[in-house]
């Protein structure tokens, strides 16, 4: 303090001062007078020489200097002829530092550069040491190489780390440790070279070395690192390599030039792609996959009737056509469609998931009167069907119309079987009936035996004379229970036949029916015709009677009793168990029929259900012998669909086998109902005609040619195109008239066809 | 007339509401471009119809009826195999951001019923428990302000790397040394190991991809990370490339691939970093591996030596061994003597209870190289939800536990104690990282962070995505579909990787500095961190602060 003192006092009366200085901090600091002061320091010096220097001063240092010299210089000139030690400069904003020898670490940190004044300077003479430069701002640095501490590295280790302004001339080797984004090395510009060259003199003339003048001016021994600016170093690669560069000039190379799995998987490609893709790269395709699945309607109705293609022939204005379909499924689509069956075509309609379903009656009554189809040319064989019921007539009908003469051996003086004989004519009219039994009986194929007794003689016969025989003779033998009194129970069969024939047996003022399914519905309704005021069905659980039957039977008063258990029935009723009466003066019992077989040879084989045998088939209701089937309620009890169904399913059977086909059974999966979207329909009122129901009709699985596809792709990669109708079949070759096709090149597989598509024809599969 | 059919309603009838995720389609804003349903990994949404009913409700008028239009909409399956995962790849591919899954803020039934046909919920990602965790919430408090030099982050250089392997104490050492003894080799590395996870587990893009990134950080960065092979085997050119120094082998108990690594040893133009022999898994104790058919394509049964598109379950324990004594012997041993003593070997163990007696048993065996002990907020490709979410031990604990366990025999730093589980969970992998080794873990393994910072797996702790284990990962990092790992570009991937590195270089940078620490990691230097929960500072024995 008080060298400090002193010298501040000296500096008032004079402008130029020896100092000998026994290694004071700060000299000079903060220094000024007016028209110059200029100091010289003899000595050793401390820290921090011309600290704070002010313009106008100059300082000159005879021998080397300690830390910090021109500590936040803001102007003075300092001149240091020997070295200085760490920290030269630092934060100095202004002024220049000339240094003879060299200088050490941190040299040049945290200088400024205001625009008002000029750049800060520093001139070493030798070597800088580590650091140096660090968030230089404005500091021009010359270093000159001369005598350097490390003569292989001049500028010392991480050189401008941080800088953002200034510039730093060198001559003599680096290590190349500085960072890349913060400086860039370069030769200096001619601008900057004329700036060097210019300078040189001053400062070797201010340590006295003028004799280097030539030798510190040969350009091409000069560099300069220059900073980087953030604009520029936004547009450097944050790392110093782009990937792409590493991977081809190393990455590759490491596995000896080419993919590293290309010996576990040959071929691979893993290049990249997009998200939304086309083609083979999709993970899903739209197929259309017209009529392979079946309409619930179809697929429900044991004769699978194609409804959905007939309506759409009456859509199409091809009556005709859709009459005639119908005919070669079943000879009686006006009795049994559009009347005794409970149409589970009906049941399942999809339609009913928008109001109601399809009203098959109305177009199975309209094929009361059509012609039937003209048989195919014949085969040149021959089929036995022994027993006319709807199983042995749709048998006879479809070998007829494919060319196949079918001879007909019924048991009864007329055929139809129980539908003629027992089905009240209230629920199947006698007209529709009679029409189409004449229409049956005109084919030409078909031969018509009544009033067969078939016994194992006649049996062995037909096997001898026909290629095959179908037995189809239904369950004609009533179940009864053995309960005391079971001799005054009439079977319903008997009496149902009676009921239809010209001599109806009498019942009394009170009926009780023991079984309450339809057939006990029917008994009820012609026990109500025939005169009984009251009638009790009982049954041991609850009642399996459904639909038209048993509407019928409550809409007479019919009175439904279970779980009931006949005990016993005398001439006053029936008691059951718990010993109650139900008055009755008539009792019938209507617990299912049963086949009567004394006819059927002992190789074919039965099985043995509730004390009766059924003939046991295979899926094409062949049975143990091969030239011999067996269709309808000789197989299991079924409806009239089931006859006829079956019946079809084995005349389709013999001509294939004939024909020396294999045989095919319907396999189609049911669509599922969510295939379907059945938003595109309105609810609305259901009219009478055949075209009203034909436009109701959802074409389930059968594509209806909407275009709904083709509009909502978003690609514009689905489209119609026409098709030559092709191939035997009739059917197929009108189906096949069109399709619709998705470009795999334009769909991205959104799936919005198969959403879209009303029919469910559209389906996304995996791939 | 409208239909009256009734819907019927089984137990397991679902409604879009009773999902995690909601599907919100703005239909004003849809272009019907497809891209959503496209996309969707799930089969999840679909263009749906539907019917408006408009009665004719003009009291005046005798005229009675209804009117109907359709309109359209994306609408989300409600059947559980078709449940939306929230991946939110519907948006990502929205022209119109027409779409979006949204979280179900009401409880979600669905959690009754992912257990169809007696199978319980299995899946990917890692405990299902958000927010943060303990990690998180330590802070380092101890600043070197006046009191000792600062240290500047962007401007010092730092030596930030770790010790694997085993470190003799200086006596051994030097006696080793004049008397040409056995000195165990140890590595260098980052302290943040890209942790196991399988070429399998794995896409071949993304596997490939941090392969390329690690070798970049290496030889471009200068940043000496290495990664885990997971037990999936390792391709035959790369453990005859230069990159197997960047490479832990890992053995587990399926031994996949190990024949190919076996056949390549003799010509291996490098050691590996070290063999990982694992024990256990922090996501699933108890479990083995699990790569599921969906994902064992051709490419991974060659690799992996087993038939196509088969479960491939690996036992949760080593078949024939029995103890850990056995297991250090018979793996620890075999595996160091295959390399020929050259490559640290160390076993990985789930966090448990039970930790402090492996180590125990590993400090007194020269051939073990470390212990790497996995937490419970570890994550995999495959696991039951309930061992993802309710078995395990949280890693914090029982790392300090062990590591002063350590510190109590006086064996700190002869032996190397590595954390993984939850490192990064919510994003702070430098935080979490740090905090771990300051008490005492020697490093930290990182798996899911790396997944979602270098490929954008969109998998998160409330449920999202989690659906590795079916191999239909929207991003195509855990997929063995082409048509799904090929939307991953390695390149990106690898360049992530580097970024990722690199700015966890610089966050240690900055947790170090302050601590006046620059040439050797903190680790154990628990007097530098604190946390603002008593009973959590008086377990872990750090400072309370608050």
């Amino acid at each position: 303090m008080e060298f400090e003192r002193m010298v501040r006092e000296a500096a008032v009366t004079s402008s130029s001062l020896l100092l000998e200085s026994y290694g004071q901090h700060n000299i000079g600091i903060r220094l000024q007078r007016e028209g110059g002061l200029h100091l010289q320091v003899n000595g050793p010096s401390g820290q921090r020489l011309g600290c704070m220097g002010m313009p106008g001063t100059t300082i000159l240092c005879k021998g080397p200097t300690s830390d910090d010299v021109g500590y936040l210089n803001i102007g003075a000139e300092i001149t240091v002829l020997g070295d200085a030690t760490n920290g030269a400069c630092n934060a100095m904003a202004n002024g220049k530092v000339y240094i003879g020898g060299s200088i050490g670490s941190r040299g040049l940190t945290m200088t400024k550069w205001n625009p008002e004044y000029d750049k800060p300077q520093l001139w070493v003479l030798g070597s800088t040491g580590d650091s140096f430069a660090e968030f230089n701002c404005g500091g021009i640095a010359v270093v000159c190489g001369v005598n350097p501490k490390n003569p292989d590295n001049i500028l010392g280790y991480r050189p401008c780390v941080g800088m953002v302004g200034g510039l730093i001339y060198f001559r003599g080797p680096i290590d190349d440790s500085y960072p890349r984004t913060n400086a860039r090395l370069d030769q200096p510009n001619d601008q900057q070279w004329q700036w060097l060259v210019e300078n040189m003199p001053v400062y070797l003339g201010k340590i006295g070395r003028a004799d280097l003048f030539s030798t510190l001016t040969r350009r091409d021994e000069w560099r300069i690192l220059a900073t980087v600016t953030p604009q520029e170093r936004a547009l450097m690669f944050s790392g110093p390599m782009p990937m792409a560069e590493f991977r081809n000039q190393f990455w590759n190379k490491a596995f000896g030039g080419g993919d590293p799995l290309r010996d576990l998987a040959p071929g691979l490609d893993r290049s990249v792609i997009e998200t939304i893709v086309t083609g083979d790269l999709r993970r899903r395709q739209p197929y259309w996959a017209n009529s392979e699945a079946a309409a619930p309607c179809t697929f429900y109705c044991p004769i699978h009737i194609p409804t959905v293609e007939r309506l759409r022939l009456i859509r199409e204005g091809r009556i005709d056509e859709a009459y005639e379909m119908l005919l070669r499924y079943t000879p009686l689509p006006a009795s049994v469609c559009g009347a005794v069956c409970p149409n589970l075509c009906m049941e399942n309609c999809s339609r009913r998931g928008v109001d109601g379903p399809i009203e098959i009656q109305i177009l199975g009554r309209a094929v009361g009167n059509f012609p039937a189809p003209t048989p195919a040319e014949s085969l040149g064989k021959k089929v036995a069907v022994i027993g006319g019921g709807p199983a042995g007539m749709n048998v006879a009908w479809q070998l007829a119309l494919a060319g196949v003469e079918a001879h007909i051996f019924e048991k009864d003086g007329r055929i139809g079987g129980k539908l003629a004989q027992v089905i009240p004519w209230e629920r199947l009219s006698q007209a529709i009936w009679d029409v189409e039994i004449k229409r049956f009986l005109a084919m030409p194929n078909i031969k018509v035996h009544l009033n067969v007794d078939m016994d194992k003689e006649q049996f062995a016969g037909l096997e001898r004379d026909y290629d095959y025989v179908v037995i189809a003779v239904g369950a004609h033998e009533p179940r009864r229970i053995p309960f005391p009194g079971h001799e005054r129970v009439i079977t319903a069969l008997d009496f149902l036949k009676k009921a239809k024939s010209e001599t109806p047996m009498a019942v009394g003022r009170e009926v009780v029916v023991i079984g309450a399914g339809n057939v006990g519905c029917d008994v009820a309704c012609e026990a109500y015709r025939l005169g009984a005021e009251k009638v009790t069905l009982i049954d041991i659980q609850k009642p399996l009677a459904f639909g038209k039957e048993k509407e019928a039977a409550e809409a007479h008063g019919a009175v439904f009793r279970w779980p009931v258990v006949t005990k016993e029935v005398t001439p006053i009723g029936v008691v059951t168990d718990s010993g109650e009466l139900i008055p009755a003066q008539t009792t019938i019992i209507s617990i299912g029929d049963v086949p009567a077989l004394p006819f059927l040879p002992e190789t074919i084989e039965t099985m043995s259900v509730g004390g009766a045998a059924w003939i046991t088939t295979d899926q094409a209701h062949v049975t143990s012998n091969a030239r011999i089937l067996a269709v309808g309620d000789v197989e299991k009890p079924g409806l009239a669909t089931n006859a006829l169904g079956a019946g079809k399913t084995a005349a389709e059977y013999i001509i294939a086998d004939i024909k020396g086909e294999k045989w095919q059974p319907f396999t189609k999966p049911l669509i599922p109902h969510k295939a379907l979207t059945i938003t595109h329909y309105f609810p609305g009122d259901s009219g009478p005609t055949e075209s009203d129901q034909a436009d109701r009709c959802l074409s389930c699985a059968s594509c209806r040619d909407c275009h709904l596809c083709e509009t909502i792709c978003p690609t514009g990669a689905i489209s119609r195109r026409e098709i030559e109708p092709g191939g035997s079949d009739r059917l197929l070759a009108r189906q096949k008239t069109f399709e619709y096709v998705s470009d795999d090149n334009k769909c991205i597989a959104c799936g919005f066809c198969a959403d879209t598509c009303p029919c469910g024809i559209w389906t996304m599969n995996a791939f | 007339m409208v239909s009256t059919r009734s819907v019927s309603v089984a137990p397991g009838s679902l409604t879009p509401n009773d999902f995690p995720w909601i599907i919100e389609h703005r239909e004003d804003r849809c272009t019907l471009c497809g891209n959503c349903t496209s996309v969707c990994p799930k089969e999840a949404i679909r263009l749906a119809y539907r019917r408006q009913r408009l009665p004719r409700l003009d009291i005046l008028s005798t005229k009675r009826g209804s009117e109907y239009r359709t309109f359209t909409g994306i609408r989300q399956e409600t059947a559980i195999a078709n449940a939306c995962i929230g991946c939110g790849m519907c948006a990502m591919v929205c022209p119109n951001e027409a779409i979006m899954p949204a979280p179900n803020t009401n409880e979600h039934r669905t959690l009754f019923f992912n257990n169809q046909k007696g199978e319980p919920q299995k899946r990917g990602g890692r405990r299902n428990v958000s927010g943060p965790n303990l990690l998180d919430r330590i802070v380092f408090n101890r600043i070197s302000m006046l009191t000792d030099p600062a240290l500047d982050a962007g401007r010092h250089e730092f030596n930030l790397t770790t010790t694997l392997g085993r470190i003799l104490p200086p006596e051994d050492f030097l006696d080793r040394i004049q008397h040409g003894g056995w000195i165990p080799p140890t590595r260098e590395i980052f302290p943040f190991v890209i942790g196991s996870m399988s070429f399998g587990a794995l896409s071949p893009n993304m596997w490939l991809g941090l392969l390329q990134g690690v070798a970049y950080c290496n030889e471009v960065l200068g940043i000496p990370v290495v990664m885990c092979t997971g037990e999936g085997g390792c391709p035959p050119w790369v453990l005859r490339s230069p990159y197997l120094k960047y490479i832990v082998l890992q053995i587990a108990s399926g031994y996949f691939g190990w024949d190919e690594i076996i056949r390549a040893i003799p010509e291996m133009q490098c050691d590996p970093a070290a063999i990982e022999i694992k024990y256990g898994q922090g996501a699933k104790p108890g479990d083995g591996g699990l790569l599921m058919w969906h994902k064992v394509s051709k490419l991974i049964a060659r690799l992996r030596g087993v038939p196509e598109s088969v479960d491939l379950p690996s036992p949760p324990v080593h078949q024939t061994l029995y103890s850990i004594e056995e297991s250090v012997m018979k793996m620890v041993q075999t595996m160091s003597t295959a390399f020929g003593h050259k490559v640290p070997v160390y076993p990985k163990i789930s966090a448990s209870t039970s930790a402090k007696a492996v180590l125990n048993n590993l400090v007194r065996n020269p051939y073990a190289a470390g212990l790497l002990i996995d937490g419970i907020d570890g994550g995999t490709g495959a696991a039951y939800n309930i061992s993802m979410d309710a078995t395990g031990n949280p890693i914090a604990s029982c790392v300090r536990e062990c590591y002063l366990d350590l510190v109590a025999q006086g064996r700190q730093n002869e032996i190397p104690i590595f954390a993984a589980g939850g490192v990064g969970k919510n994003g702070n992998i430098a935080q979490n990282g740090m905090a771990l080794i300051m008490l005492g873990a020697s490093g930290v393994h990182v798996g899911k962070y790396i997944m979602q910072a270098a490929a954008g797996c969109l998998g998160n702790e409330k449920g999202r995505c989690n659906v590795c284990n079916l191999g239909i990962c929207p991003k195509g990092i855990t997929s063995q579909n082409p048509k799904l790992y090929r939307r991953l570009d390695p390149d990106l991937v690898a360049d992530r990787v580097a970024e990722v590195f690199m700015a966890i270089r610089t966050e240690v940078k900055k947790i170090m500095a302050p601590l006046g620490r620059s040439q050797s990691l903190p680790v154990g230097m628990s007097d530098a961190i604190g946390i603002a929960d008593r009973d959590a500072a008086d377990l872990l024995k750090i400072n309370y602060v608050c």
